[in-house]
């Protein structure tokens, strides 16, 4: 195989037969080519739809109290279910193993004022947990911390906008902004990758909400991320187990979606992944396809090669040419080729995707490129292929008589 | 050196067969320059195709340096054929994207001689018919007597028992023909044994011995003075 002999022969033959050796390249390396392309763009497509649902945590679970659609356990329905703190103790307590971060969310809406300048967002009480939970991303400052909310201080975190808008360039942290008439410091800005509407946001420790702005105990949602280990089966089991205590512990029915809800990630991203996988499941076929028809190539073009050098085998058999090494030369010339097209096509589709590909970043579309595995899995098909679409010929040429390949006639 | 007894060969021709060869005997001693005469159809091709293993008759025996040839594969057809057997050829058959030195080592590459010696010897033959200074030329540079040297040297590097030669004039004009000839003879005289198959009178009186075969059997076998082709050159 790696007889310097052999590979000069090669050379040879691929030297005085440039145009061949060229076009039979062309429809391997054009293959190639295609399928990487295709790989990429379902990569491609897959990194959109990642990052559009990354701006969560995709382990996420956020458990939402509603109203009953269904009588049950001795109340009417329309029953108006509230969580309350001790709902978000009770899940807490009895999840320890299954929950990473745990944050009740108080929703209410305030008015908030620095020196001139006054606005309208949402406010909402959290707890510190719910950093990670919402992928919140803090530029400046800090967020508030569990100190914070236990001695519910009076601690805000203000979104991009919002800081915009009531403190143009100044710099916010450490200055006081009014809410609702009451003075809460300013302790760190966020951005958030999902929307500008997050932006407009203001965070507070959930103790302070409730105590000076409701002077209440009541919660409106519970968030949490569940041990990311989790497979998608596991995920599904713990919402299955979440929904089942809460809704027992407000009886609610358990056939009663509107009373509580559980509404857990892992679905809608299993849908993607799913959905891409299928795709790349295509893109991998229809680049098989195409491969095929390239292989079919180089061995249609080898079979009239054979027929073509038939003169030449006849010659190198009456020298003393085993079979044996008739099929290596042939083979060895097929592999060479495939393997060679092939790497330039992948070397081509390569440079393709990463000159363009970072450049693309569309909501839907972003950074398609190849994986290493793709470019080893597409090698060693080169090498199959190159065998595959040599095997025939060389044994035809094997079989090459020289006494019928050496007659004048 | 090469001992033939009772060979038959036939070929199925649809639902006929064609029976070429009737029982051919047929020895040659080392040494001899042996000229294989007859028509067309005669079966001297045939006869020397099986004497060269390309082909292999139905029944009777060979032995080529007491070495019984039979029941061969491909493979020791292959290995026999290069140890044993050069070939000349009618076209010479030379391959054509191979300069004249590499075409002359390509037997010795069969044999798996090492890289730099298989280029001495290949130079050595080449020297032997007189193309040294066209080593690195290649055929379609070469002229038909060039080229039949050239194959002339490619059969014997491998240094084999016996150069079947099949029409090696055939091709040629006369003036090359003899050029040929005069070399086969002198190849003859270093002790080599050689059998031309050649249908003109002229080239087979060149030969020491010329053998007759019509229809299938050896009608006549006869020593004969031999004529020396460097007169004519």
């Amino acid at each position: 195989m790696f007889d310097r002999d052999i590979w000069q022969e090669i050379f040879h033959t691929l030297k005085n037969n440039k145009l061949r050796t060229f076009l039979t390249g062309f429809s391997v390396g054009w293959a190639i080519f295609i399928l990487v392309m295709l790989l990429a763009s379902v990569n491609g497509m897959q990194n959109g739809f990642t990052g559009q649902f990354n701006d969560d945590a995709t382990n996420t679970i956020f458990i939402r109290p509603g109203t009953t659609s269904k009588a049950y356990a001795g109340f009417e329905k329309d029953r108006l279910i509230q969580f309350k703190n001790e709902d978000y103790e009770y899940v807490k307590q009895s999840f320890p193993n299954d929950i990473e971060q745990i944050s009740a969310r108080y929703f209410t809406n305030t008015n908030a004022r620095y020196k001139s300048e006054t606005g309208a967002y949402p406010l909402q009480g959290v707890h510190s947990d719910f950093q990670v939970i919402e992928k919140t991303i803090i530029t400046k400052g800090r967020y508030f911390n569990n100190i914070d909310v236990f001695n519910k201080a009076k601690v805000a975190i203000i979104g991009r906008k919002v800081k915009e808008d009531l403190f143009d360039k100044e710099d916010p942290v450490g200055k006081f902004v009014e809410l609702n008439g009451l003075p809460f410091r300013v302790i760190g800005i966020f951005t958030d990758e999902g929307d500008d509407n997050a932006e407009r946001r203001i965070y507070a420790p959930v103790t302070t909400i409730q105590r000076n702005l409701g002077n209440t105990n009541n919660i409106n949602q519970i968030a949490l991320t569940y041990n990311s280990s989790y497979n998608l089966t596991q995920a599904l089991d713990f919402s299955e187990r979440l929904e089942v205590i809460m809704k027992r512990r407000h009886k609610v029915s358990p056939e009663d979606q509107a009373g509580i809800n559980v509404w857990n990630y892992a679905e809608a991203f299993d849908n993607i992944s799913s959905f891409t996988s299928v795709l790349s499941a295509i893109s991998i076929g229809v680049g098989f396809l195409i491969l095929i028809a390239g292989i079919v190539g180089i061995g249609n073009i080898m079979v009239f090669t054979i027929k073509e050098r038939t003169k030449e085998i006849g010659v190198r058999k009456a020298l003393g040419a085993k079979p044996k090494q008739i099929i290596n030369l042939v083979l060895l010339e097929s592999v060479f080729i495939t393997a060679f097209s092939g790497f330039v096509g992948l070397i081509f589709a390569w440079a393709i995707l990463s000159i363009i590909g970072p450049t693309i970043q569309t909501p839907a579309f972003s950074n398609p490129s190849v994986s290493l595995s793709t470019v080893v899995t597409a090698t060693i098909i080169l090498i199959v292929a190159g065998v595959l679409a040599g095997l025939l010929p060389a044994i035809k040429a094997a079989n090459v008589k020289p006494i019928v390949a050496l007659s004048d006639k | 050196m090469i001992e033939i007894k009772d060979l038959h060969k036939s070929y199925k021709m649809g639902s006929n067969s064609l029976h070429v060869l009737k029982g051919i005997n047929f020895t040659a001693k080392e040494g001899e320059l042996v000229a294989i005469m007859g028509s067309s159809g005669s079966g001297k091709s045939t006869l020397l195709n099986i004497l060269g293993m390309l082909d292999s008759a139905d029944s009777g025996e060979y032995n080529l340096d007491s070495v019984p040839i039979k029941d061969l594969n491909e493979t020791k057809a292959a290995q026999y054929r290069n140890k044993f057997l050069g070939f000349i050829f009618q076209s010479f058959n030379l391959i054509n994207y191979k300069s004249a030195a590499e075409n002359v080592a390509l037997p010795l590459y069969y044999q798996k001689v090492g890289r730099k010696e298989r280029q001495e010897k290949a130079m050595k033959y080449l020297e032997q018919v007189g193309l040294k200074e066209w080593a690195t030329h290649l055929p379609s540079e070469l002229s038909g007597g060039q080229k039949q040297r050239v194959a002339i040297a490619r059969a014997m590097a491998a240094e084999p028992k016996v150069l079947l030669a099949d029409e090696p004039t055939g091709a040629l004009d006369s003036k090359t023909s003899y050029e040929v000839m005069d070399l086969i003879q002198k190849i003859n005289d270093a002790g080599n044994t050689i059998l031309v198959v050649t249908h003109e009178e002229d080239i087979a009186h060149m030969c020491k011995r010329i053998v007759h075969l019509k229809d299938g059997v050896i009608v006549e076998d006869k020593k004969v003075e031999q004529v020396r082709a460097q007169q004519y050159v």
